[in-house]
């Protein structure tokens, strides 16, 4: 294996910032919000997988594991979330869900 | 001996402490019985300890204070000043409280009165038989406590309060030049024995000596009310008549003269010292008498007189004559508890009415009050061979016996006071019995209240013999206190009755004088005078000099205004304001940054990914 | 070969969620990251993780992802018309952060780049099995434990009233 770490690391703080700009720039959906979560926990894992092969350790890939099953336990509350709040406002628009005004 | 101590102060504190706690419980005849009972157990605690007397005695009951080098035990001393004075204590006192059974007995709160009367006795005589300094201030600080709580004792009036006010700030400036003093004298000694700084005296350097004792003279001033911490007495006559016969006539305000006595040994090694405080009685008694000349209010002529006569005894001690000293106040304690406790008979009998031009006539009216009151003023006047004549005149004939312009020029003084003192004795022996009747009631009360002013009148009219001069045999006090320092001048019989003629001669020539002024047909002029406007002369003293008005003007004024400018300008405008300004203006910015919290999710997710962002991008600054 | 597979597959991941982020319906942004996690487990396939590939494929581009498309049928906004796309507004404070971010952490990547690489070595599914359930068997149970709870909360939060 020959690839360079730090294109590894390039690839993986791309998809964080992507997933950061899908967050910030998608204020009119919330389920656009969670994808960009999903993208910049997955550049995450990568990272952790990345160094698990750098310096052959597995706890690296372990955490990338339990991070999968944190996301999917995050994903099933916020989506049930979602739909609750669909419920209750009739929409997906965050700045709908205004009642944390200080 | 011991026990005789321990009792003495023990019984007027336990009367007191009982009729403070439980004295609205018990019947009033006991509590009345009670603090009587406890103010003659002491004095015959009291003579029995006279009567073992040989020597003095230095008692130590257990400890008081105590840290590091700093002792100050429960220690009495008994010697012939302590001695003299508790026993004439213990005894116008029992008389007082006799007295107050009566004329206090309409009153409803006569628990707190009586537990004060007897927490007052047993605070003097915890001052007159303490050993060590601090005891001493425990003793003169209870004193002025009981002084304030009891001139204030009908506190309902505001006056009354503020008299009592008056006398406790007052003689609180002269306690803490005592407190610097016996601070001072600690850490000069590191003791505060009073016969070991007796005897350590001569070690010191002259000036300190001298600073030392213009601070207890300063403490002696206010608790005995001399020039210039006199304003607080007169004012203090608005507590009940007992009261002022009692603390502030015969006893507590003669402590500071006490005071200056006990330290005698230490402070008259001083010649400044004693200069000053000579100086400081002969202007008081001058001051006192002059006031004494114009006053229409009872008591207050009987106040200012004792001012003056406690002058005296500082001129006394100025001039070295502890025991001149001492016999005077010994005597002046019974004719002055005596004149005040005859005041309270005729305030009674006049329904409460204190203007001496508003009574007249009660010498038929009163006899058993008149002639006590005549053998008191006679005292006070020093008509001669009253007890009032010798003992005023051993001071006289000590001062006379100094050396050097300044007891000479004090000498002629206190001579030009005797003659004045005379005047106004009598001026209010006229005023008030003789002319014309008035009406007065009498009841059955006032029977007993009068029986109490015989054996005062007595003893005060014979109190001469406790020292007589030494052509008559010599006196008793002064082998008594022969030992006792204090440098009297021995002086030769001829030199004596030639003193005492011209103290004599004067007294009663004060007495022809207001006899000429005030008796028989111009007294009705007098009377009549004193409806109109007091002319410039009279309004001076009658006001004491405006001393009051004095002090008012330099020190109460600036003093009210600069807590004015303190309050509305330090404390309103900078303190207080900046605190608001601040506090505005943290509320200002929270709510500016408040604005940053509208509940938006977007705009939080945006803030916290700024925030990360520039935190990485410090950390690749630095590494660039 | 596999660096060339490497960078073809960044390419693939980096479009795909590009289109991902700026898809104009949420359907076909989900489809994208299908692509792009399909990609990125076989990145992690060549990063000698097989097993975490395997699971990215079946959790993440399988489980999740249909999950999204379940949720995003349930509450019928399969309308383009009716959602609004971001503006040029919101879209320059993301581009800006992502700049910033993702140029950070290139400039710490490379600068903290070691002089030699360390030799890759691949981690057999045994090694990576007995260090799971030997020594984060505690993590696992408390992961158990925190799935069982979204469950529960989803549950709470989904049933009707």
């Amino acid at each position: 294996m020959i690839i360079p770490f730090y294109h590894v690391l390039i690839l993986a703080s791309l998809l964080f910032g992507m997933g950061l700009a899908c967050v910030v720039a998608w204020r009119t959906n919330v389920i656009m919000m969670l994808i960009g979560i999903e993208i910049m926990l997955n550049s995450v894992m990568l990272t952790f997988v990345e160094g698990s092969a750098r310096w052959g350790i597995a706890d690296g890939q372990l955490f990338a594991l339990m991070l999968i099953a944190l996301t999917s336990a995050e994903v099933s509350l916020a989506l049930a979330m979602v739909v609750y709040l669909h419920r209750r406002k009739q929409s997906v628009n965050t700045d709908d869900y205004g009642s944390m005004n200080g | 001996m011991t026990l005789y101590l321990a009792l003495m102060l023990l019984f007027p504190l336990l009367g007191g402490t009982v009729s403070a706690l439980a004295g609205r419980k018990l019947p009033r005849r006991l509590v009345e019985a009670g603090v009587c009972a406890a103010v003659w157990a002491s004095f015959v605690c009291a003579v029995l300890a006279a009567a073992s007397y040989r020597g003095p005695v230095s008692v130590e009951f257990g400890r008081w204070l105590s840290a590091f080098d700093l002792q100050a035990p429960i220690h009495l001393y008994l010697d012939p000043l302590s001695l003299s004075l508790s026993v004439m204590i213990c005894f116008v006192c029992g008389l007082i409280h006799v007295y107050s059974v009566y004329y206090m007995a309409d009153q409803a709160d006569y628990a707190r009165f009586f537990a004060l009367l007897n927490l007052f006795v047993f605070a003097m005589l915890t001052l007159i038989l303490a050993e060590n300094l601090p005891l001493l201030y425990l003793g003169w600080e209870g004193v002025g406590l009981c002084s304030y709580l009891l001139v204030g004792f009908w506190y309902t009036d505001s006056n009354n309060a503020t008299a009592g006010r008056k006398a406790f700030i007052t003689t609180r400036i002269g306690d803490t030049a005592l407190l610097v003093g016996i601070a001072w004298l600690f850490q000069l000694f590191g003791t505060f024995s009073i016969p070991q700084i007796n005897g350590m005296g001569f070690l010191l350097p002259h000036g300190i000596v001298t600073a030392i004792g213009i601070l207890f003279l300063v403490g002696a001033m206010g608790k005995s009310a001399q020039v210039p911490l006199m304003v607080w007495l007169p004012d203090a006559m608005a507590g009940p008549t007992p009261v002022s016969a009692m603390i502030h006539a015969a006893t507590m305000v003669t402590a500071g003269v006490y005071l200056l006595s006990r330290m005698f040994p230490f402070i008259g090694g001083s010649a400044v010292t004693c200069a000053a405080i000579a100086i400081t009685g002969g202007i008081t008694a001058f001051y006192g008498a002059t006031c004494a000349l114009a006053q229409r209010d009872l008591k207050k002529v009987l106040a200012f007189s004792t001012i003056s006569q406690i002058g005296y005894m500082m001129l006394g001690v100025g001039a070295g004559a502890i025991t001149a000293a001492t016999f005077h106040l010994l005597v002046h304690a019974f004719f002055k508890a005596l004149l005040f406790l005859g005041a309270g008979c005729v305030i009674t009998a006049m329904h409460h009415e204190q203007d001496i031009y508003k009574m007249g006539g009660l010498k038929d009216r009163l006899p058993l009050t008149f002639w006590p009151f005549l053998a008191g003023a006679a005292c006070l006047a020093g008509i001669p061979l009253t007890g009032g004549f010798f003992s005023k005149d051993s001071i006289l004939a000590a001062v006379f016996l100094k050396e050097g312009t300044l007891y000479t020029s004090l000498y002629l003084l206190a001579l030009l006071t005797a003659l004045l003192t005379s005047y106004y004795s009598f001026r209010l022996i006229y005023l008030v019995f003789f002319g014309s009747q008035v009406h007065v009631h009498t009841h059955g009360e006032l029977k007993v209240m009068q029986w109490v002013l015989v054996p005062l009148a007595l003893l005060g009219l014979f109190g001469g013999v406790l020292d007589l001069p030494g052509y008559l045999g010599g006196g008793f006090l002064d082998s008594f206190f022969g030992h006792q320092a204090g440098g009297e001048v021995g002086h030769s019989a001829a030199q004596e009755v030639a003193l005492q003629g011209v103290a004599a001669t004067l007294a009663i020539f004060g007495l022809l004088a207001a006899h000429w002024r005030y008796g028989g047909k111009s007294r009705v002029d007098r009377v009549r005078e004193s409806s109109t406007r007091p002319s410039p002369l009279y309004a001076f003293l009658l006001n004491g000099w405006y001393f009051d008005r004095l002090y008012h003007a330099i020190l109460i004024r600036p003093y009210e205004y600069l807590s004015g400018i303190l309050w509305e300008k330090v404390d309103e405008g900078v303190i207080d304001d900046s605190l608001d300004g601040m506090s505005s203006g943290l509320g200002i910015t929270g709510r500016w940054l408040g604005r940053w919290s509208t509940g938006k999710v977007s705009l939080y997710i945006l803030s916290f990914a700024a925030g990360g962002a520039v935190v990485l991008g410090y950390l690749a600054w630095l590494t660039l | 070969m596999e660096a060339i597979l490497f960078y073809i597959l960044s390419a693939v991941t980096l479009i795909g969620t590009l289109c991902a982020i700026t898809a104009r319906q949420a359907v076909r942004a989900i489809v994208y990251l299908v692509t792009s996690f399909f990609s990125l487990a076989l990145i992690f396939y060549l990063l000698g993780a097989p097993l975490v590939a395997a699971f990215e494929v079946i959790i993440y581009a399988g489980a999740i992802m249909v999950l999204f498309m379940f949720v995003i049928m349930m509450l019928d906004l399969g309308h383009p018309e009716k959602l609004t796309f971001p503006k040029i507004r919101d879209w320059w404070p993301a581009v800006l952060l992502l700049a910033v971010i993702a140029g950070s952490i290139l400039i710490l990547a490379v600068s903290r780049e070691p002089a030699t690489a360390p030799g890759f070595t691949a981690i057999t599914v045994r090694e990576f099995s007995q260090a799971l359930f030997k020594r984060y068997g505690v993590a696992v149970e408390i992961i158990s434990m925190q799935l069982l709870f979204a469950l529960v909360g989803a549950l709470y939060l989904g049933r009707r009233r």
